[in-house]
């Protein structure tokens, strides 16, 4: 290895030395402390050694020159070593730039629609690949054009953690997507993750070969909703029974209260109404059914309160009628009507909504004959009540008829209700509807 | 396992290893008769006599000169400061000529010196003898700085440092010295360099040194309460210093809270910081780090205010629920 003879530093400040003399020239025989160069800096001259034995060669530095300290000024070489090859210099690359091949958009072959499209976001179709039939460009074509150039947020405006970055970066997330929900609406990883699981809808959603429609961000309600149907559905074990009801004397008693209702200027009685008292009844022999599971505990509720699930343009809410079973029929019309007109309106207080123990929703009215509802959580149940229908029946006596019959379908959380349990209550509730005068038992 | 204090544990390494090794010895003012300040020393005049429990003036920088040249000579002399205040008389020595002498002979010499002295505040001895400057020596190459917490620590650490050919600060905590916990009879080294995690936790790390890891751990037990589940590291040594226990915890919680005593400007916090975000932990950060140390201002004299002016368990916790539930 050729040994490297470099401009020394000898004072506390110096930046360069001098080159006064070479006292042996390229190609002599040197021995290691011989002095070989005088060199001066500005204060002193000095004499340098050899920092080796071997051929001086390669002198770089000319008396008379003044060369940064650590700088190699020649080379000590062994017998028949050559001088190291000097670093090639890197030269500035220089940027061909290729003769525009882009041809005039006038010659490009386009389908009408696609060259509307091209005008409208400003894509020259020449950069555009075609597909279509003899090279013509098509909507598809200028579409993927104009896709690739809506550009992601310049990350750095946005404001994040460095780990929802991470995340994002990883995931491919664009985060001016992502709301975020630290201080400031900084985006935390939690963020970028809750992001991540809506992802798939709305890729679905921006995909090119589906014309996007209106994108909504899953916030407020519908979030609220997502969100705690997703835990219930997850985390609880639902089972479904379904019973088939004779509804002819349920529609009897709802046409006598009406009636009376009439005359006395009360509010009209709705299939809901009878619905809330005589589930609330029923709900007092079953104890089990009308409880909630929390923190490992079963609370059998000592109150029967009944929400009702009422559809609103931008979710759902389920108002509650506290201790219908404590309560007559026009009470429960007066407050049903109440609650889910408010809750039309958004009308609806904490309170209206709070402490229910038993769900009823009733997709009847749409037409659905049976469904199955997911529990609304702390509750344990919730009843889905399907539309009334004119069935053929075999009646006891053997003949045939035609009645208004509906199909409810109880869901019931399965770790603290059992099959049994619930049986028994759906059963007893089908008794009771079919005949609305035990009520009075 | 047999438990003993903090103190006894400090007394138990010096004894041992002067028992196993004779070129061990004790050097400082009142280590002798009077058994040391804090009773650190208590009896082992009688046991090793007056050539090895060196009772000196009251000159800092004249002892650790005395242990500093003994050291060259290839002795092994424990040398205490009876505050870790009054190590700033102790520096030049430690500073300019322990730190140095190793590179500056190539190799060739070595300074198997071990600076014991207590830190902290808490006992009402006021500006000149509460202060915590482990920083001050962790910015020198060539000493080691170690400070432990527990007993365990406190005589593996020690024992460790007496066996090291390099000079090392040995930091104790006056308010640790009757804290009791499982020490083994027989002798035992931990390693130098080497953190601790001192409870394993996932949604936040909090590191802390000294008395701030007890202080630490008893806010852990009260965040455990809430659901707050914190891990605290303790580096042990902060020269050199375990950056992979550190950066492997941050990644695991994103969140950071680092608790010293020390003044927070200029103090070790700011050099964890540094090397967190110099670290691919950086990329898991899900908050910015926070540290919580004392304030800026001497340790006062009033009681009140002596708790004031350094992190009690209480700021511990207001600073980690503040992290956790994203107010910063």
């Amino acid at each position: 290895m050729a040994i490297e003879m470099i401009m020394p530093k000898v004072d506390m400040d110096q930046e360069t030395g001098t080159v006064v003399e070479w006292l042996k020239g390229n190609g002599q025989q040197v021995e290691e402390g011989e002095t070989i160069l005088v060199m001066e800096t500005d204060k002193i001259a000095i004499d340098v050694e050899a920092p080796g034995t071997g051929i001086l060669d390669g002198i770089s530095a000319n008396p008379g020159d003044v060369v940064p300290i650590g700088t190699v000024i020649a080379y000590i070489l062994a017998e028949g070593e050559d001088l190291p090859k000097k670093p090639i210099e890197s030269k500035e690359p220089v940027l061909e730039i290729p003769e525009s091949s882009v041809p005039a958009e006038i010659e490009i072959s386009a389908t009408p629609v696609a060259r509307n499209m091209a005008a409208v976001h400003g894509v020259n179709l020449a950069v555009v690949d075609s597909t279509g039939t003899g090279g013509k460009v098509t909507k598809a074509d200028v579409q993927a054009v104009v896709s690739r150039a809506a550009k992601p947020v310049d990350p750095r405006e946005i404001y994040a953690t460095p780990a929802a970055r991470r995340t994002a970066r990883i995931e491919a997330v664009n985060m001016g997507l992502v709301r975020g929900s630290g201080p400031g609406s900084r985006i935390q990883v939690a963020d970028v993750k809750g992001y991540l699981t809506s992802k798939t809808q709305a890729d679905f959603a921006a995909s090119p070969q589906i014309q996007a429609g209106e994108v909504i961000p899953l916030i407020g309600m519908r979030r609220t909703i997502a969100e705690r149907l997703t835990a219930s559905y997850q985390s609880i074990p639902h089972i479904q029974f379904t019973v088939r009801v004779d509804m002819t004397n349920f529609f009897k008693a709802r046409n006598d209260y009406n009636e009376l209702a009439l005359k006395r200027g009360d509010d009209k009685v709705s299939v809901t109404a009878v619905l809330v008292k005589l589930v609330s009844m029923v709900l007092t022999d079953h104890p089990w059914v009308n409880s909630s599971l929390i923190d490992d505990k079963i609370i059998l509720h000592k109150d029967i309160n009944i929400g009702v699930a009422v559809a609103l343009e931008k979710g759902l809410i389920v108002p509650v009628v506290k201790n219908a079973d404590q309560k007559g029929i026009s009470l429960i019309a007066f407050e049903t009507n109440d609650l889910i007109t408010r809750a039309r309106e958004e009308n609806l207080n904490s309170a209206d909504v709070k402490d229910g123990t038993f769900t009823i929703t009733n997709l009847g009215p749409f037409g659905v004959e049976q469904f199955n509802a997911i529990i609304n959580p702390p509750e344990a149940c919730i009843l889905a009540v399907g539309s009334t229908t004119s069935e053929v029946v075999a009646l006891p006596d053997g003949t045939i008829a035609t009645r208004p019959i509906m199909r409810l379908t109880l869901s019931a959380d399965h770790r603290i209700v059992d099959g049994a349990v619930a049986a028994r209550f759906i059963g007893d509730l089908k008794t009771t509807l079919e005949n609305p005068i035990l009520m009075n038992y | 396992m047999r438990e003993i204090t903090y103190l006894e544990a400090v007394r138990e390494a010096m004894t041992q290893e002067m028992e196993r090794d004779s070129r061990v010895f004790l050097i400082g003012e009142d280590v002798g008769e009077y058994g040391g300040a804090f009773q650190v020393s208590y009896g082992m005049l009688e046991k090793f006599g007056p050539e090895r429990i060196l009772d000196t003036p009251i000159t800092e920088l004249g002892l650790t000169g005395a242990a500093t040249g003994a050291a060259l000579i290839g002795m092994r002399p424990i040398a205490e400061i009876m505050f870790m205040d009054f190590t700033t008389l102790a520096s030049e020595q430690l500073v300019n000529q322990a730190a140095k002498l190793r590179f500056m002979f190539g190799g060739n010499a070595t300074v198997p010196l071990v600076l014991r002295t207590p830190a902290g505040s808490g006992t009402g001895a006021a500006e000149h003898h509460s202060q915590s400057f482990e920083n001050w020596f962790v910015h020198v190459p060539g000493l080691k700085v170690v400070m432990p917490t527990t007993p365990y620590d406190a005589k593996g650490l020690l024992i460790a440092s007496i066996r090291d050919d390099n000079p090392v600060v040995f930091i104790e905590h006056k308010l640790l010295y009757k804290t009791k916990g499982d020490v083994p009879e027989e002798l035992y080294e931990i390693p130098l360099g080497k953190a601790d995690i001192k409870r394993e936790g996932k949604d936040l790390t909090i590191i802390a040194t000294s008395i701030m890891v007890q202080r630490s751990l008893q806010a852990a037990e009260e965040l455990a309460k809430d659901g707050i589940d914190v891990e605290i590291v303790d580096p042990r040594t902060l020269r050199p210093l375990d950056t992979e226990t550190i950066v492997n915890s941050v990644k695991k919680t994103g969140k950071v809270l680092i608790v010293h005593e020390a003044v927070k400007t200029g103090g070790f916090g700011g050099e964890l910081a540094g090397v967190i975000a110099e670290s691919e932990a950086f990329g898991y950060l899900d908050a910015p780090i926070l540290r919580l140390a004392g304030r800026e201002v001497p340790i006062p004299y009033n009681r009140n205010l002596e708790l004031k002016a350094v992190p009690q368990v209480e700021d511990i916790i207001q600073k980690a629920r503040e992290l956790v539930n994203l107010r910063v």
